[in-house]
């Protein structure tokens, strides 16, 4: 190697101080020219001894003396050496990429920021921070910082990388040899450092131990150190393990955040300590607070299923004045019990096919769950006919108390049918040649095939023997009636026409005449017929004057007429004119005369404008009003003794009257055994039907109908009307919720009397209420679980 | 309904609802988790009748129809029992397979919200999210021209004061001549507003005052949080907690009696007493807790028996001037802890703030005044309330601080803002705002509620229906079934991720300010908007 070429620069000239421009200048130019050693005398200048650039292998020596100004060393390269003699202003060896710097002294703030590469040795402590922003590019040795003193403050802030050792000599803060708050957003690099410490950040620096080949490069370099601040004989005091220790930047994974205590620590530990046990509130409750699910089962479920199996009334039963069980009847038919369903009708009515299969409007089809749905309703009527061959019950022994019933028609029929029933003598007496009221006398036959009413009028005297017809009665033989008897029931209907007081009113023919003797075959009729007043009454009419040759009928009535039903539907087929509003001034030889005028031409005038009861044999004591028998609830006159039932009481249809006498026969059956009010049916016990007639009627929303076609329109056969019944309100066993349930909860129980129940495991439901939904029967509710808290 | 019943008026289509269920046939499993976790029970099981028509050849056979059912969900169309949108459904679906969503149009069941003559009346929120604070921005940045600050780097000590702040001298001379000097409290400058022990489940506010307590003690946080209106429960006045509690007197005054009992008891004093005239989402309006929701643990609390209703009228009733309202309470409560704690009223932000602020100047007790905005949120109220009633909070703080500027005391008598603070999830922001504004601290409630708990509530009438009880996160509720939901545990965890996350954005506001140690409190130099009018009437920028 040959002699060194040395330049010597002045930071001071004879014109003052060279800027650093100018001396940055003349020291690339030295270096360009191949200064292997440049002098500088500083002044302050900035950046000195950086960015000299050489052939790799051409080393250059920069010496500092004077004042080396800010950012000395900036930009260094590898072949740089950089002797500071003195202390370093700010920012030495920043960016510094492979010089090495010695400076004879301290260093004052942000010593190394940004260093990337290259050594800086400090022979004293630096400023605030130092060795900040470093980095370490792994084509090159890392950077190294080696401070013989101490650090400022914030050392080692966002550090990635390269090696800071502080040795802690003579430091400026004994008590603290890294300045306050070291290695805040470090993420790369190690400090070793010798003394005590006062906080890093734990976010981002974790102290590990130093290992053996740690020691050993620690050691070596410590040597070099010493060597290049020429403080050799510090070696040994420096070179001591067991006081050295170091700071590693944490890795990303390892960057969770500063330990602290978990929040179940500090319920546990300190909340619960202060508190007491359970928290805030374990002195108010000892309820279980522990977190739950969402969905839970059990107890904590908000919403649970009841089986309310026969807890409600089905509507058809609900809507039949006669309270006719007839949702039970289909279940025996769908049970192939036919013979059951068919006989049971027997214990509610003595007329289950007159009534319910021909002349009833059928109020139990007009309830039917399926009409709310657009579905034809079960239709009562195949069952009702097939009443003509039903069994009597089995009469139980009289009792020996005796009633009387005035009159032989339904209502009549009815009270005394259950009060035999009941075991209670039951004597009828009636005006007409034939029993069965109107029923008998005055309904045409087209409504009703005569042998079907005939064969229920036989099982009626079959088990009725006491019926004694043609008996008009006075008031005189009603008292002796009633002295004879226990009690008397008046049922004797409404047999005296209502006419209106107009001129010529005596030319029509009242409608319940026209009707008897046209049965009898004894009416003569025009070929134009009008009827004043359209209701089904005039409807019956209307046909039955058909059939006798009447050619133009027209029914007038004073408002929108109240025909209803199959006897408007005839009377429509048969091509009677319905006309309303129409008010008759008089009836004349040629017609009606109306108020406006209007001439109806009529050979026959019929009036059919509602009959009253004929209750000339009623004494004082038994209150009335407009001409019907006033009685209470339990169809009860005024007179305790006395009770009144049918059209005596109000007009109504023939099963009102049916009705009637059932809930009249209860009453009294009760008055007599001196039993509290039930409504125990008689003759039913030999029957599976199960129902309390107290129920409430259940809610049309809680069925499901979907189950049924809609585009069924008829029905054909018992089975078939069975099996479109919805069951509402008792459960068919159809098995569509134990199918459905989610969570398999419910249970089907088979029971010792032979029937079975519903029941749910609440340990697997959730209350979802998906068996209530799907229920065709309505027998599921979901309830609010009982209260908690 | 039925498909083929008669309609009434308030008959509805699901197409008329706000929430309408969409429920996918192919992916349900048909589990029930959803029918059995409604709220509101809005949907049900449906039984779906299905026909299929087979058309043979034309001519060679018949064609058939065969009917057959399927299951489903079904949403209820009644109006009581609308869907609510809080989606729980679709929380426990495991196949994604329903959900509720918004309708587009504008729904036809609020116009049916009165049946019975009973206008709507719901918890929740305004059900707007406009939002003037969301629009400040923070202009001023320095990076060149003052020491720029590190948010991450450098040290920040976020603090505010609660109390009469004297003068220097004046407190001096205070001391020396009276003996006493205003109490002041130095506490984190974002609190937890009042939100009752009844309002809120037991879980929810065991679950709060956790996380305040975990906030003060491990992580040493000054954060405070309200106690509402409900009382405190015994073991809390007794504990060291309760210097992180300001116990709140409303016109109900439930629970003061065992809080006075307590006295004698307790450790530490409250950080503050807060009076409370009004409440932002409600002004003029008071509340009253049903008696079917006095449960035992509530009554205990509140010192009432169970079973009865407990109402809050809108108005204290042995107080008929402002004078008298202010000087005789402040007076009252300073004295129940020996004049040691502030006192400070709270009332609705409204015209009448800048009365109350004037006289409050004047009171030497007052230690404060806090301020609730309209887009404050309330367990129950009516609809009309909620929605029509009450003044933005931001011109409100802002008139009452330069009302102070202008006295000189804007160092002297902290405002709290409160009422929609981050109601569209710029929490920080928006207390930096009402902090540039003139705030001294902000309270929370909502915020809290649906960043710590889980509330479904938002500002597009989602949920809402904590007034029922039947909250379905356990928030609001005080059935063990819907509260047990909620782990207190879990409630306190979040309410120190948020307090963590929230001191992390509010110094990202802070550093470029140059602000690190003192709040800038009424730093509206640094605020500009790019609305006018909203410039002018706030007096800050107006910047495009």
């Amino acid at each position: 190697m040959g002699r060194v070429k040395t330049v010597r620069l002045r930071g001071k000239d004879e014109n003052g101080r060279v800027p650093s421009r100018i001396l940055e200048e003349r020291i690339q130019e030295a270096a360009g020219k191949g200064a292997g050693r440049i002098e500088i005398d500083a002044l302050g200048q900035h950046g000195l001894g950086g960015r000299i650039f050489k052939p790799e292998g051409e080393k250059t020596r920069v010496i500092i003396t004077g004042s080396s100004g800010q950012r000395a060393g900036a930009m260094g390269l590898p072949g740089t050496s950089i002797e500071i003699h003195g202390p370093a202003s700010d920012d030495v060896g920043w960016l510094n990429a492979g010089a090495e710097i010695v400076v004879r002294g301290h260093a004052t703030n942000g010593a190394c920021n940004a260093m990337a590469q290259g050594r800086v040795y400090i022979d004293g402590s630096i400023g605030a921070r130092g060795m900040t922003m470093t980095k370490f590019n792994p084509r090159f040795e890392p950077p190294e910082l080696w401070v013989l003193g101490s650090a400022g403050d914030y050392f080692a802030e966002f550090m990635a990388g390269g090696v800071a050792v502080v040795c802690g000599h003579e430091p400026q803060d004994p008590s603290n040899v890294l300045g306050y708050r070291p290695c805040v957003g470090m993420v790369g690099g190690r400090i070793f450092f010798r003394g005590p410490l006062k906080g890093y950040s734990q976010a981002d620096a974790r102290l590990v131990p130093i290992s053996d080949d740690d020691w050993d490069w620690l050691c070596s370099g410590l040597k070099v150190f010493l060597d290049r601040i020429r403080r050799g004989a510090l070696y040994k005091k420096l070179c001591q393990r067991g006081e050295w220790q170091c700071l590693a930047a944490r890795s990303p994974m390892e960057k969770v955040g500063a330990r602290r205590r978990s929040m179940a620590e500090f319920r546990s530990q300190v909340w619960d300590i202060e508190l007491g046990k359970n928290g805030l509130i374990g002195d108010l409750t000892d309820l279980d607070r522990s977190p739950v699910s969402l969905v839970p089962t059990g107890d904590l479920r908000r919403y649970a299923p009841v089986w309310e199996h026969k807890k409600y009334m089905a509507p058809c039963q609900s809507a039949c004045p006669t309270g006719m069980p007839v949702q039970e009847r289909w279940r025996l038919i769908r049970e192939g019990r036919v013979d059951e369903a068919v006989d049971v009708a027997l214990a509610f009515t003595p007329f289950p096919a007159s009534i319910c299969g021909y002349l009833c409007p059928n109020l139990c089809m007009q309830g039917c769950t399926r009409a709310t749905g657009s579905l034809q309703p079960v239709d009562i009527t195949v069952l009702g006919r097939e009443g003509t061959g039903a069994r009597v019950p089995d009469l139980p022994p009289l009792s020996g108390s005796r009633i009387a019933v005035i009159g032989g028609g339904p209502a009549g029929i009815s009270v005394a049918w259950q009060l035999r029933l009941k075991g209670h003598e039951a004597v009828i007496y009636d005006l007409e040649k034939v029993l069965g009221g109107k029923m008998s006398t005055a309904i045409p036959q087209h409504r009703i095939p005569p042998h079907v009413l005939e064969a229920e009028l036989d099982r009626v005297r079959q088990v009725l023997p006491g019926i004694h017809l043609q008996q008009a009665l006075s008031s005189r033989e009603f008292e002796q009636l009633k002295a004879d008897f226990d009690f008397v029931v008046i049922a004797a209907g409404a047999s005296k026409p209502r006419t209106i007081p107009i001129p010529g009113s005596e030319r029509s023919i009242p409608a319940l005449i026209f009707l008897k003797e046209a049965r009898q075959g004894r009416q003569k009729v025009g070929s134009r017929l009008v009827i004043i007043g359209a209701g089904n009454v005039g409807c019956d009419v209307a046909v039955e004057a058909h059939r006798l040759g009447a050619k133009e009928i027209t029914l007038i009535d004073i408002q929108e007429p109240a025909s209803f039903g199959k006897e408007r539907e005839e009377a429509a087929k048969i091509g009677a004119v319905f006309r309303y509003p129409c008010f008759t001034r008089e009836i004349t030889g040629e017609g009606v005369l109306l108020t406006s005028g209007e001439l109806i031409p009529a050979d026959t005038v019929v009036i059919s404008i509602g009959d009253l009861p004929d209750l000339e044999f009623l004494p004082p004591s038994i209150a009335t009003d407009r001409g019907f028998i006033v009685v209470d609830e339990q169809n009860r006159t005024s007179d305790p003794r006395v009770f009144a039932i049918g059209d005596a009481v109000r007009p109504g249809l023939l099963t009102d009257a049916i009705g009637a006498g059932r809930r009249a026969a209860t009453f009294i059956d009760q008055l007599l055994r001196g039993r509290e009010m039930d409504m125990e049916q008689p003759g039913l016990h030999s029957f599976s039907t199960e129902y309390s007639e107290t129920s409430e009627p259940i809610d049309y929303s809680r069925m499901t109908l979907e189950y049924f076609d809609p585009r069924i329109t008829g029905y054909n056969g018992l089975e078939s009307c069975a099996s479109q019944c919805s069951s509402c309100g008792s459960c068919m066993d159809c098995g569509v919720c134990e199918t459905l349930c989610p969570s398999g909860a419910i249970e089907r129980k088979e029971l010792p009397d032979g029937g079975f129940e519903r029941t749910v495991r609440e340990d697997r439901c959730i209350g979802c209420g998906f068996c209530g939904q799907s229920c065709p029967c309505g027998g599921w509710d979901l309830v609010e679980n009982f209260p908690m808290g | 309904m039925p498909a083929n019943s008669a309609v009434t008026p308030s008959t509805l289509s699901q197409r008329d609802l706000p929430w309408q269920i969409h429920w996918d046939l192919h992916t349900c499993t048909l589990c029930g988790r959803c029918t059995a976790v409604c709220p509101v029970n809005a949907i049900e099981l449906g039984v779906f009748r299905k026909r299929n028509i087979n058309v043979p050849p034309l001519g060679s056979q018949k064609p058939s129809s065969e009917s057959s059912v399927y299951y489903g969900i079904r949403q209820r169309t009644a109006p009581a029992y609308a869907c609510v949108g809080c989606s729980m459904c679709n929380l426990v679906c495991p196949n994604n397979s329903i959900q509720a969503l918004k309708s587009e149009t504008t729904d036809m069941l609020r116009f049916h919200r009165d049946q019975g003559g009973q206008p709507r009346t719901r918890g929740g929120r305004r059900n707007l999210s406009d939002s003037v604070l969301d629009q400040i921005k923070f202009m001023r940045i320095s990076m060149l021209t003052d020491p720029a600050l590190d948010a991450g780097r450098h040290e920040f000590e976020i603090r505010t004061l609660i109390g009469r702040i004297l003068p220097p001298a004046q407190a001096i001379k205070a001391g020396q001549e009276n003996g006493w000097v205003p109490p002041v409290r130095e506490i984190y400058p974002l609190m937890i507003g009042g939100m009752s022990f009844g309002a809120l489940s037991p879980s929810m506010w065991e679950g709060l005052q956790m996380g305040v307590a975990y906030l003060n003690e491990e992580l040493k946080m000054p954060v405070r949080i309200c106690s509402g209106e409900g009382g405190c429960p015994p073991r809390l006045l007794r504990s060291r907690f309760l210097k992180y509690v300001i116990l709140q007197i409303a016109s109900g005054y439930f629970g003061w009696d065992e809080i006075i009992h307590s006295v004698p008891q307790m450790k530490e004093d409250p950080c503050a007493v807060e009076i409370k005239y009004g409440q932002g989402a409600k002004p003029g309006d008071g509340g009253l807790l049903q008696w079917h929701k006095v449960n035992r643990l509530i009554a205990a609390i509140r010192g009432v028996p169970p079973g009865v209703s407990l109402p809050s009228p809108p108005t204290h009733q042995t107080k008929y001037s402002i004078e008298e309202a202010v000087a005789k309470m402040i007076q009252s409560m300073s004295m129940a802890w020996g004049f040691r704690v502030p006192v400070y009223p709270k009332i609705s932000a409204s015209s009448t703030s800048l009365a109350v602020m004037n006289n409050l100047t004047r009171n030497p007790y007052a230690a404060g005044l806090a301020i609730d905005g309209e887009d404050g949120g309330t367990g129950a109220a009516y609809n009309v309330s909620m929605n029509h009633m009450g003044h933005p909070v931001a011109s409100n703080i802002r008139d009452c601080y330069l009302n102070l500027v202008g006295l000189g005391k804007q160092n002297e008598l902290p405002i709290i803002a409160g009422g929609g603070t981050g109601k569209n999830g710029n929490l920080a922001s928006n207390t930096a705002a009402l902090i540039m504004l003139g705030a001294s601290a902000v309270q929370i409630g909502k915020y809290i509620m649906q960043a710590a708990a889980g509330c479904l509530g938002t500002e597009g009438d989602r949920c809402n229906i904590c007034n029922i009880g039947r909250c379905p996160k356990g928030i609001t509720s005080q059935d063990p079934r819907l509260y047990r939901r909620l782990d207190p545990e879990k409630v306190a965890e979040r309410v120190v991720d948020v307090y963590l996350g929230f001191d992390i954005e509010l110094k990202k506001i802070l550093a470029p300010l140059g602000r690190s140690t003192s709040l800038p409190i009424g730093m509206s130099d640094a605020l500009g908007i790019a609305d006018k009018a909203a410039a002018e009437r706030l007096k800050i920028n107006y910047v495009v």
